[in-house]
């Protein structure tokens, strides 16, 4: 419980954390208002086909937040201090203090989840009142299951970010990639178009949760299942190679 | 030390060079954005061959990958500049050459040295492979327009390596210079792309090498691309400078 409340500690301590929540909690606000706005006329005219996705819009891409979050949660304990400090490295420390892997790596993990349901709940919350301010009568009903799908999506993706940065211990790659496949031209939405496997890549399978776009594939629950086993997977690899590695470091 | 002019500026270059070149970070960036490449090209290809003949060009389809190549060329420029800052390389850098200005554009060229062969070798493989699977189902090209766009293709990915390195070297950190590129190229302007106006670099860029559109007609030609984006260019990199120059003394 210690090891939780310290890696919380050294979350809220990183000047990145502040993008994180900037991207997180305005950011789907933001694309929500517009997509409201650019909504609104095709929903007075009747012609608009996708009205319970308004909201939801913004949810989708918020998530970039809490890839930043993952991702700079492990990248922090890599970076090189200057020569003039000896080039320390935090993980130095961190593993000093607890010496269980897995306790670091367990503790981290619930501390990134954790701040992720809070950007989730505050993202939510700055959605709710945009949806019903622009659109009047026409907002889309928020059902809890799925809220709960997008918080479950963002946790995922989190812990993702997280597990794939352990592996590589430097954030720029995990932060391109996984950045590029939650945008509008995601690698997984062209490879879909080329083979059916495509809708099994985590990120295809975890919006199908809580959008439900025109070439759904899975229902709620088993996109959901499908991302759960994946992050499953990709904590355990990082939870092996974590506690292989950092022996002696 | 009495150095003529010329010496010192062929040693900066080599000096930069040999920097880049010894970063493993930078052949890493290249081999991961030349197998992602040859990933994007495939999958568009094969959606390509499997819809009606005629829809794609070999030209499009060989082109539609720059979208996510940009991203590789991004990371390779602001690896370049902002590598400086970890670990405190900068001040052996600027002790060493204590002229900033010289030093800092030397860099920007030994970057476009390295960026305009990955670029052209890029560009053509895309090309190549689209035009050889799509031999028989499209129409040929002039050989002239392909050479245009192959052009247009590797001066537009130069210049977003050196967009890349100008914002490294303004935000001398690589997470928040990935995360505020990338958020716009992948987020921002996609999503509210028709709000925007045609003259921001990536839609500007777009037209240097913008295959020939039947219809709609491009808002802008390869040329007014061309400069646009050179402008966009000289802004950052002048505004990079000049914060060097004041900032790091």
């Amino acid at each position: 419980m210690r090891a939780f409340y310290t890696e919380l500690s050294k979350l809220f301590s990183l000047p990145g954390i502040w993008l994180a929540f900037l991207i997180g909690v305005l950011g789907p606000a933001a694309f929500a208002a517009l997509d409201c706005i650019a909504e609104k006329e095709d929903i007075l005219a009747g012609i608009s086909t996708r009205l319970p996705e308004v909201g939801f819009l913004g949810l989708g891409f918020g998530v970039q937040g809490v890839i930043l979050l993952g991702v700079l949660a492990v990248s922090s304990e890599y970076a090189v201090e200057s020569s003039e400090a000896g080039h320390g490295q935090q993980i130095i420390t961190s593993l000093t203090a607890v010496s269980s892997r897995l306790h670091v790596l367990l503790a981290k993990a619930a501390a990134v989840s954790v701040v992720t349901i809070l950007l989730c709940i505050l993202a939510i919350a700055a959605i709710l009142p945009i949806t019903h301010l622009i659109l009047g009568e026409f907002a889309p009903a928020m059902e809890w299951t799925r809220l709960a799908g997008a918080v479950c999506y963002w946790i995922f993706t989190a812990l993702i970010a997280f597990s794939f940065t352990v592996l590589t211990k430097n954030g720029m790659i995990p932060l391109t990639v996984l950045m590029i496949n939650s945008s509008l031209v995601s690698f997984s939405v062209l490879l879909a178009k080329v083979t059916k496997l495509a809708y099994y890549l985590p990120d295809r399978a975890g919006i199908d949760m809580f959008m439900s776009m025109n070439d759904a594939y899975h229902t709620p629950l088993r996109g959901g299942l499908v991302m759960l086993a994946w992050t499953a997977v990709l904590l355990t690899i990082a939870a092996v190679v974590f506690r292989r590695r950092e022996v002696g470091a | 030390m009495n150095i003529p002019a010329g010496r010192k500026f062929t040693r900066i270059l080599g000096a930069e060079l040999v920097k880049l070149v010894t970063l493993p970070a930078i052949w890493l960036i290249l081999a991961g954005t030349f197998v992602a490449q040859c990933v994007v090209t495939a999958a568009y290809t094969s959606v390509a061959l499997q819809s009606e003949p005629g829809t794609y060009t070999f030209l499009n389809t060989g082109l539609a990958s720059m979208r996510y190549l940009q991203a590789g060329f991004m990371m390779l420029g602001i690896t370049a500049t902002a590598s400086e800052y970890t670990g405190g390389q900068i001040r052996t850098t600027l002790t060493v050459l204590p002229w900033r200005g010289l030093q800092l554009s030397v860099k920007y060229l030994a970057l476009v040295i390295i960026a305009v062969p990955a670029a052209f070798l890029m560009a053509a493989s895309g090309v190549l492979y689209a035009g050889l699977m799509l031999r028989d189902t499209t129409v040929g090209l002039e050989p002239d327009q392909i050479a245009a766009c192959l052009g247009g293709g590797t001066g537009y990915l130069t210049l977003t390596a050196l967009l890349g390195a100008a914002a490294g070297a303004i935000l001398r950190r690589t997470t928040p210079a990935l995360v505020i590129l990338l958020g716009y190229y992948f987020i921002v302007s996609p999503m509210a792309g028709a709000y925007l106006p045609d003259y921001l670099p990536d839609v500007a860029g777009y037209y240097m090498y913008a295959p020939p559109a039947a219809y709609p007609h491009n808002a802008l030609s390869r040329l007014q691309g061309t400069g646009i984006s050179i402008l966009w260019i000289i802004l950052f990199i002048t505004a990079a400078l000049v914060l060097y120059r004041k900032r790091d003394a």
